[in-house]
């Protein structure tokens, strides 16, 4: 008969965990315990029975090794794989338990605890916070140095796990965890993995860390590292891999044969891509980190196929969420500079598996899909002929309402490009609710919402149609419009007046929608470029001058009582363009003035050579003349145009006084 | 431009480019949005054509040497309507692009045939026959050469009875925004003429349109 014919009920065996006998406790301990292992519907069951609470208890109590070795034991049975088991646990209060078995004499007890404190930090659903209070991180970090193997490599991986903020990295790195972790390389290859993935976790987006890592052991410490991406095992390289790109990726240049150590990351993680289990899972995401911001690698690894084998893996029909995340990242980094990676991505047909991905249930994964889209559509042959159809549109625009933030602020910022559209009519977007929600979040608390939704406006009124404009106004409305031109971000107001740039671009009819409501809103462009410091925002403001002045008398005109009221033409320095005139440090201010100027005296007009007296009386002539010999060639020609535009001003002034 | 298949291919063109985090241009007609108006001229020994030509630049990053557009084509004797293509430029800067093209069916003789076309670039043409003209300050001439290559057609299918098969060797104009090309297709007729100029489009001014990507 099997052993399991033997065993008691389950009800009676919840029951004997705490009869008063310790053989008996025992023997439930160990029935319960092998009971449950690698079976998720018993480890449920049991947890149901309340198993968990006298699990925790007897490791709470009881001083006899045995019971605490297998109570430990269960805890991490419980725990393991199974995020129900491992609430059940920590709902038990078991880590304050376990916490301080770590100093019990007994190594074997030692052994289980870390081994179950391992399971726990496995899942996303531990308490990682509460392992800097009190004196818990030197416990765990004197363990690193415990002669037992498996304790030092579980309390490295439990470090690896808790690890998450700068305050954890600062507080692990202040107790001295980075010297000891280093020490931990040179041990058993279990310790060596555990020890790769915490310095992983050390690293991550901290330079100076990273920094102090690059220079310990005068440079001892990364070469063992470095030599570790080409150790036997999968998940060795895979570690060394994923610390080396934290390194690399929080302190660029870090140290003198990087560019090598990269390329041969890039083609062990192409091939890591392959590997089953986690590692092959993880492995995207560390190629994503390995190749931000490298334009060199990314050509790299665009010849070597790395789209098209990410691509395969996308279609693969189910992917666990983390191995997606990191495959759609991996794709977003290779695809936002390079067309031709952005050609080869939009061959391999991913619409579909990214439209699945907007919809998937983690937070990750849809943050991922959106940038995927943002990079594909860093193109204007790409917007032409992809990408802005239905069906990927609207389930993106679907995300603008996702409850996480961090959802939306991507999403926010694949719509900016997506309607560009290069249709006068971005039909789509008319078509759905899309300018109601990015009127809305024009309007958010968050400063990086609200820049990239004044952002897509802007972009969505690039070259539109008089429909598109008049549409965005109404709902946008004038007062919300001037609120922004005078945010307290400058980036956002950087954003509102080129927004009011594109408004004011083209026919007449365009530029009225700027005087919607009297001239308020040409008054708070006004505003700013005479307050502005930062040249981006003068030059969008000077482009907003330079549409409207484009346009008819009547705007003509609107933009001399801006620039060149009538009662400082007594003093030169009140003419507003001037200044920009004889900018020395930024050429671009200087040829947008110019083309103000140019429009202002547009030849024809039948206020032009009123226009131009007073542009002379404000010493605007004589201003460009000095900049005959510009050093900037477009600036140059463009004052030649201008002073064209005065002697054939003073021409027709002579013929029409002279008949 | 375009030209019927069965006899001389003509191309159209359109663009793409990356403004955002881009180069400005060093020349404000090369803005996102410039429009160009002009002709192109298919001169042979048993025809005289020409048809009215529009292109509107929708990108430029001069840090890739790199614009894009499209390219219309009107009044084409052998089309019905008005074509419209997609095209992408490379801008010849010695960084991203040399003079020689190195690809779509053309030589280094073919290269400094078209090019000597232009009179702008007779300063330059000892120097590209000696070394690509590597040495020469391209940034500060006046002339700016490009290849334009369309990429597809926009409003017609490939049946259209035209050809983008080819490309142009463009010489833009820094000052004034005007452009003047050469068709090249092995296959086409041989120099076929895009002539055209910078337009504000009737407008009492120049306006400037933009847009970002992210």
């Amino acid at each position: 008969m099997p052993a399991s014919a033997a065993w008691a009920r389950p009800e009676d065996l919840v029951e004997s965990l705490s009869s008063l006998d310790n053989t008996a406790r025992l023997k439930a301990l160990r029935d319960v315990k092998n009971q449950i292992i690698g079976n998720k519907t018993k480890k449920l069951s049991y947890i149901k029975l309340g198993a968990v609470p006298r699990v925790v208890e007897i490791l709470a109590s009881d001083t006899e090794i045995p019971l605490l070795v297998q109570s430990a034991a269960a805890v991490g049975s419980f725990a393991c794989g199974i995020d129900a088991g491992v609430k059940a646990v920590l709902d038990s209060g078991v880590l304050p338990h376990l916490l301080k078995m770590l100093q019990n004499g007994d190594n074997k007890v030692v052994e289980a605890c870390a081994r179950s404190l391992k399971m726990i930090f496995h899942s996303p659903l531990a308490p990682k916070s509460d392992m800097f209070e009190g004196h818990r991180m030197e416990l765990i970090l004197e363990l690193l140095n415990n002669g037992s193997e498996n304790v030092a490599e579980v309390a490295a991986s439990v470090l690896a796990r808790c690890c998450e903020t700068l305050e954890h990295q600062q507080a692990l790195a202040d107790a001295g965890g980075l010297r000891s972790l280093v020490s931990l390389l040179a041990g058993s290859v279990k310790k060596q993995e555990a020890a790769l993935d915490a310095l992983a976790a050390l690293t991550k987006h901290n330079q100076q860390l990273s920094a102090i890592l690059i220079m310990m052991d005068q440079g001892a410490a990364l070469s063992l590292i470095i030599r570790l991406i080409r150790d036997k095992s999968p998940r060795m390289r895979l570690l060394a891999c994923m610390c080396l790109a934290h390194i690399g990726k929080a302190c660029p240049a870090g140290y003198g044969q990087e560019d090598e150590v990269r390329i041969n990351m890039l083609g062990i993680l192409m091939k890591l891509l392959d590997e089953p289990g986690q590692v092959g899972e993880d492995a995207p995401g560390v190629l994503a980190d390995l190749v931000t911001n490298n334009e060199e690698l990314q050509k790299i690894a665009q010849k070597e196929n790395a789209v098209e084998k990410l691509a395969d893996i996308l279609h693969r029909d189910t992917l666990p969420a983390k191995q997606l995340e990191g495959v759609l990242l991996a794709l977003a980094e290779l695809c936002s500079r390079l067309e031709e990676s952005r050609r080869q991505l939009l061959d391999s047909q991913v619409e579909a598996p990214i439209v699945a991905a907007f919809g998937h249930p983690c937070e990750g994964v849809k943050v991922a899909a959106c940038s995927c889209v943002k990079s594909l559509s860093r193109s204007v042959k790409n917007l032409r002929t992809a990408l802005t159809g239905e069906r990927l549109v609207i389930p993106l625009l679907q995300l603008l309402s996702d409850p996480s933030s961090a959802v939306q602020v991507q999403a926010i910022a694949a719509v900016g490009n997506i309607v560009l559209d290069f249709t006068l009519q971005k039909t789509v977007v008319m078509q759905s609710s899309g300018i109601d929600q990015l009127v809305h979040f024009a309007q958010s608390m968050d400063p990086i919402l609200r820049r990239n939704a004044v952002l897509a406006l802007k972009n969505l009124l690039y070259m539109a149609d008089s429909v598109v404009k008049g549409r965005v106004v109404n709902e946008l409305t004038v007062s919300t419009l001037c609120e922004l031109i005078r945010d307290s971000e400058e980036d956002v107001q950087e954003q509102a007046i080129s927004l009011v740039r594109n408004l004011a671009y083209g026919d007449p009819d365009c530029i009225d929608y700027v005087f919607a409501h009297g001239d308020l809103l040409l008054q708070a462009v006004e505003q700013q470029l005479s307050v502005s410091l930062r040249p981006e925002i003068s030059m969008q403001a000077l482009y907003v001058i330079n549409n409207v002045a484009a346009g008819n008398e009547r705007h003509k005109d609107a933009v001399m009582d801006l620039v060149a009221p009538h009662k400082a033409l007594s003093n030169t320095s009140g003419f507003l363009l001037n200044r920009y005139l004889q900018d020395m440090i930024n050429p671009q201010l200087r040829v947008v003035a110019v083309w103000c100027i140019i429009n202002l005296t547009y030849p024809g007009g039948t206020g032009t050579s009123s226009r131009v007296t007073r542009l002379k009386n404000a010493g605007v002539e004589s201003l460009l003349q000095k900049m005959a010999d510009d050093p900037c060639l477009d600036v140059k020609d463009r004052v030649k145009t201008a002073l064209e535009h005065f002697s054939t001003a003073v021409t027709l002034v002579a013929t029409t006084s002279g008949q | 431009m375009l030209v019927p298949l069965c006899e001389l291919p003509v191309p159209l063109m359109m663009p793409t480019a990356m403004p955002g985090q881009a180069l400005p241009p060093t020349c404000t007609f090369l803005n996102v949005g410039q429009a160009f108006a002009g002709t192109q001229n298919v001169s042979s020994s048993q025809k005289d054509e020409a048809w009215k030509v529009n292109v509107r630049l929708q990108g430029c990053d001069m840090q890739r040497g790199y614009l894009c557009g499209s390219m219309e084509a009107l009044n084409v004797p052998s089309a019905e309507t008005p074509v419209v293509t997609f095209w992408e430029g490379e801008i010849v800067d010695n960084k991203n692009y040399t003079f020689y093209t190195g690809k779509w069916e053309a030589t280094k003789e073919t290269d400094v045939k078209h090019w000597s076309k232009f009179s702008s670039f007779e300063e330059l043409r000892d120097d590209v026959q000696k070394d690509g003209g590597k040495s020469f300050d391209l940034a500060n001439y006046p002339y700016m050469f490009m290849r334009w290559k369309e990429k597809f057609f926009v409003n017609v299918g490939t049946d259209c009875g035209l050809t983008i098969a080819g490309f142009y060797y463009v010489c833009f104009s820094r000052s004034d925004g005007s452009v003047h090309g050469f068709y090249y297709d092995p296959n086409s007729s041989p120099y076929q003429k895009l002539e055209l100029k910078a337009t504000n489009e009737g407008r009492a001014g120049y306006s400037f349109a933009t847009y970002q990507f992210q």
